[in-house]
C-alpha cells in the first residue's frame, strides 16, 4: 500500500504503517491500524476525524506516551530526520519527547500540575533538557510566557494554574511545549475545551509561533473549520485508518473519499443557506474490537458496493500527494468519481478558492 | 492565611468550650457522688471542697466556678490520689502519651505513603496483592488484638533468641517504644495505605502526569514532583482524624504495654470515678485534638497552594 504513497525524502518526521492495540477486559482494541504520514518543516498537518477514531493514540505512540499495559505498538516505525524513534528517544540517543517534539493537550485546566507554579513547570523542561540552573530556566520561562502573549509574565510565572483562565493555561502549555525550540509541535485538540473567541486567539498564536520558528505543527481536531483555517496538509482518520490524505485544497475541493464528503456535508459554515443543508452522517463508527474485514466505512457509506464488504481497499493515488482508500478509484469501477460531489461545494470560511 | 489561622483558632476555642460544658454536665449526670467514697471524709475536708468547687451551690454556679478555674488553667485536685493536682498528672504523663502518639503517627504516615505508592506502582501484581491483604487485616482488627498479639510475638522472639531483643512492656528507652508505637500505628497505617494507593492510581493516569511525561522528564522527577506531592494531599487531610484515632487507641495500648501515659490514668480515673481527673483529661485531650486538627489544616495549606492563597 505504501508503494502508491509519494516517497518524499525531505520529511522531518516520517511515520510508516503504525499499528497500536490496547488489551481491555472486552478484548483487544485495534486503535490504530496501519497509519503512514509525513510532517514537513514549517507546515501544518491536520489529522481530522470523529472522536475515538485513534487520533490521540497515533500521536501519543510517536511520543512514547502510550500507557503500557494496556497499550502496545504492534508495528510500524517513526523516524525523525531519518533516525528511528523508540520510547521518545532516537536511535542515537537524541531526546525527542519534550525536546525535539513538544506537545499540548485538549484540556489545559487539567493538564498542568496544580501544586507547582507555572514558571517552575516551564523551567523544568529547560533544566532537564538544556541543563540550565533553576534561576536561568525561570528567566527564560518568563520570556516564553511573554512570547505566548501573557501580560505581566514575571508575576504570572510565580502563580499557580488555578489562578489562570483556560486560555491563559493553554498559552502556558504552549510556552512549555516550545521551551526547547522543538522542530515539531503536536497539538491534540488544543482549542476544543475553550471558548470560541479564545480558540481563535490560540490558533493565531500557534500560526505566528510557527512562522517565527519554522516549526512544523501536527494539529489534531474533529473540527473541519479549524482544519480549513490552519492546515497545509490533511489526513482524514476513521476507525484507526487514514482514509484520505492530501493537501488542504485536495481535501476540501477535490474530496476523493465518501467519508470526507460526508464530513464536509456535516460541517456548519457561516452561510445561512448552507445551514439547512447540514447532513450528519448516519450510523456510528465500527467496533474496533472486531474491525470490518473490508472497507471500514462500509456500514455508513452511501456508495458501498459488494466488493467493499470483504476486501479492504488499498490506498489509491488520485493526484500528486493525494491518496484515498476507496474502491471507487479502482480502474475497473464503473462509478464516476464526480458522483461523489453531490454535496454543495460551498466556499469555506477562512480559505480562498 | 493569617486571617484564616485566627479564624480557625477562635473556632477551636469555641469547640473546646463545648467539650468542657458537655463533660461537666455529663459528669453531673453520672450516678454516684464522687465524695461518697469508702474513705470517710472529715467535715473539714468536705467544707474545704465545698468552698473550692461550690458543691453546696446550684449547678449553674458550680459550672461557672468550673469554667473559671479552667480558663485559668487549673484542673483541680485528684479525688482518688492523695495530694496530686490534675495539672501535675497531665504534666507528668501527657508527654509520654504524646511521644508514643507522635511515633505511631509518623510510622503510620510514612508507612502509608510508602506502601500506598508501592501498591499503586505494582498494581494487581504480587506486592500489591500481599500488601492489600494485610491492609484489610490492619483495618478490621482492633488495636487491643494487635497489642496482645504483638506482645506474644515479642515473648516468642525473645525466647527464640535467648535474649531480650525488644522489651515486652514498660517505658523509658527507645527499644521500649518500638513495639507499642508500631502496634498503635498499624490500623491507621493500613487505612492511609489504602487512601494513598487510590490517590496515587488516580494521579498516575492524570492529564498533568501525561504532560510531565510529554516533557521528557526523568521518571524519578515525575514521581517526586508531579505524582507524590499531589497524591499525598488526601493523606494529609485525614491526618487530623487519624491523630484522634491514635490518641484513643493509645488508651488501650498504654494499658497493655504498661506505659505510664495519660491514657492509662484516664482509664484508671474512670474506674475510680475520679471526678476532676476525668474532666481535666477529657478537656485537655479535646483541646489537644482540636489544636492538632488546626495544625494539620495549616500544614495542608502549605502543601496545596489552592488552599493557601484563598
Ligand atoms: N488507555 C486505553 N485503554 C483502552 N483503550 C484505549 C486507551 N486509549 C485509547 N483507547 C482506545 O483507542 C481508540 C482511539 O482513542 P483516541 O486515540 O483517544 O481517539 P481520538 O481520535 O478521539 O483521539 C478508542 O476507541 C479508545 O477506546
Ligand atoms: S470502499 Fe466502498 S464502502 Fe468504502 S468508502 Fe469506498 S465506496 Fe464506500
Ligand atoms: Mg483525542
Amino acid at each position: 500500500m505504501t508503494a502508491v504513497i509519494d516517497q518524499v525524502t525531505s520529511a522531518l518526521l516520517e511515520v510508516r504503517d503504525l499499528e497500536v492495540e490496547f488489551d481491555t477486559y472486552g478484548g483487544t482494541v485495534r486503535a490504530v491500524r496501519g497509519v503512514s504520514f509525513e510532517v514537513h518543516a514549517g507546515k501544518t498537518l491536520a489529522i481530522v476525524g470523529e472522536s475515538g477514531c485513534g487520533k490521540s493514540v497515533t500521536v501519543q505512540s510517536i511520543m512514547g506516551l502510550i500507557p503500557s499495559p494496556p497499550g502496545r505498538i504492534v508495528g510500524g516505525t517513526a523516524k525523525l530526520r531519518g533516525k528511528e524513534i523508540v520510547d521518545g528517544v532516537t536511535a542515537d540517543g537524541e531526546i525527542v519527547r519534550g525536546s525535539r517534539i513538544g506537545m499540548i493537550f485538549q484540556d489545559p485546566m487539567t493538564s498542568l500540575n496544580p501544586t507547582m507554579t507555572i514558571g517552575d513547570q516551564i523551567a523544568e523542561t529547560l533544566q532537564v533538557h538544556r541543563g540550565f540552573s533553576h534561576s536561568q530556566a525561570l528567566r527564560l520561562a518568563v520570556e516564553l510566557l511573554e512570547m505566548t502573549r501573557i501580560n505581566e509574565p514575571s508575576r504570572r510565572a510565580r502563580q499557580y494554574p488555578f489562578e489562570f483562565s483556560g486560555g491563559m493555561l493553554q498559552r502556558s502549555m504552549i510556552a512549555m511545549a516550545i521551551a526547547c525550540r522543538p522542530s515539531i509541535l503536536i497539538a491534540d485538540e488544543p482549542t476544543t475545551a475553550l471558548d470560541v473567541t479564545i480558540q481563535s486567539q490560540i490558533l493565531d498564536l500557534l500560526r505566528d509561533l510557527q512562522q517565527e520558528n519554522n516549526m512544523a505543527i501536527v494539529l489534531i481536531t474533529h473540527d473541519l473549520g479549524v482544519v480549513a483555517r490552519m492546515a497545509d496538509e490533511v489526513a482524514v482518520m476513521y476507525a484507526g485508518e487514514f482514509l484520505e490524505t492530501g493537501t488542504a485544497d485536495d481535501i476540501f475541493y477535490n474530496s476523493a473519499h465518501p467519508y470526507t464528503v460526508g464530513l464536509r456535508a456535516a460541517m456548519p459554515t457561516n452561510r445561512d443557506e448552507s445551514e439547512q443543508d447540514l447532513m450528519p452522517i448516519d450510523g456510528s463508527p465500527p467496533d474496533l474490537f472486531a474491525p470490518p474485514p473490508g472497507c471500514a466505512y462500509f456500514a455508513r457509506c452511501p456508495h458501498a458496493m459488494e466488493a467493499c464488504r470483504n476486501d479492504p481497499p488499498p490506498g489509491f493515488a488520485v493526484g500528486s500527494g493525494h491518496m484515498t482508500r476507496c474502491w471507487l478509484h479502482h480502474a475497473d469501477c464503473s462509478r464516476r468519481i464526480e458522483d461523489l460531489h453531490y454535496a454543495a461545494a460551498a466556499p469555506l470560511e477562512g480559505r480562498d478558492a | 492565611m493569617i486571617l484564616y489561622t485566627i479564624k480557625r483558632l477562635i473556632q477551636g476555642v469555641i469547640t473546646v468550650w463545648f467539650i468542657a460544658t458537655a463533660t461537666f454536665f455529663a459528669m453531673h449526670g453520672v450516678p454516684g457522688d464522687p465524695l461518697m467514697t469508702d474513705k470517710a471524709m472529715s467535715e473539714e475536708v468536705r467544707k474545704n471542697l465545698d468552698a473550692h468547687y461550690g458543691f453546696d451551690q446550684p449547678k449553674w454556679k458550680q459550672y461557672g466556678i468550673y469554667i473559671g478555674h479552667m480558663v485559668q488553667g487549673d484542673f483541680g485536685i485528684s479525688f482518688a490520689q492523695e495530694n496530686r493536682r490534675v495539672n501535675d498528672i497531665l504534666w507528668e504523663h501527657f508527654p509520654v502519651s504524646a511521644f508514643l502518639g507522635i511515633l505511631a503517627i509518623t510510622f503510620a504516615g510514612l508507612g502509608g505513603i510508602l506502601f500506598g505508592a508501592l501498591t499503586a506502582r505494582y498494581r494487581n501484581r504480587m506486592p500489591d496483592i500481599v500488601i492489600m491483604f494485610l491492609v484489610i487485616l490492619g483495618i478490621s482488627v482492633p488495636s487491643f488484638v494487635f497489642a496482645a498479639l504483638g506482645q506474644l510475638a515479642l515473648v516468642k522472639l525473645n525466647a527464640f533468641f535467648g535474649t531480650s531483643i525488644l522489651p515486652v512492656a514498660g517505658w523509658g528507652t527507645l527499644s521500649h517504644m518500638i513495639a507499642p508505637s508500631l502496634v498503635l500505628g498499624l490500623g491507621t497505617m493500613a487505612f492511609l495505605t489504602r487512601l494513598m494507593r487510590s490517590s496515587m492510581l488516580e494521579i498516575v493516569s492524570s492529564d498533568y502526569v501525561r504532560t510531565a511525561r510529554s516533557k521528557g522528564l526523568p521518571t524519578t522527577r515525575i514521581f517526586l514532583r508531579h505524582e507524590l506531592r499531589n497524591a499525598i494531599l488526601p493523606v494529609v487531610t485525614v491526618l487530623g482524624p487519624s491523630i484522634a484515632a491514635i490518641t484513643t487507641g493509645g488508651f488501650v495500648v498504654e494499658l497493655v504495654f504498661a506505659i505510664p501515659g495519660l491514657g492509662r490514668y484516664f482509664v484508671q480515673a474512670v474506674q475510680q470515678l475520679d471526678y476532676t481527673v476525668i474532666m481535666g483529661t477529657t478537656v485537655f485531650y479535646g483541646a489537644f485534638l482540636v489544636f492538632m486538627v488546626i495544625v494539620v489544616d495549616l500544614l495542608y495549606g502549605l502543601i496545596d497552594p489552592r488552599v493557601r492563597l484563598e
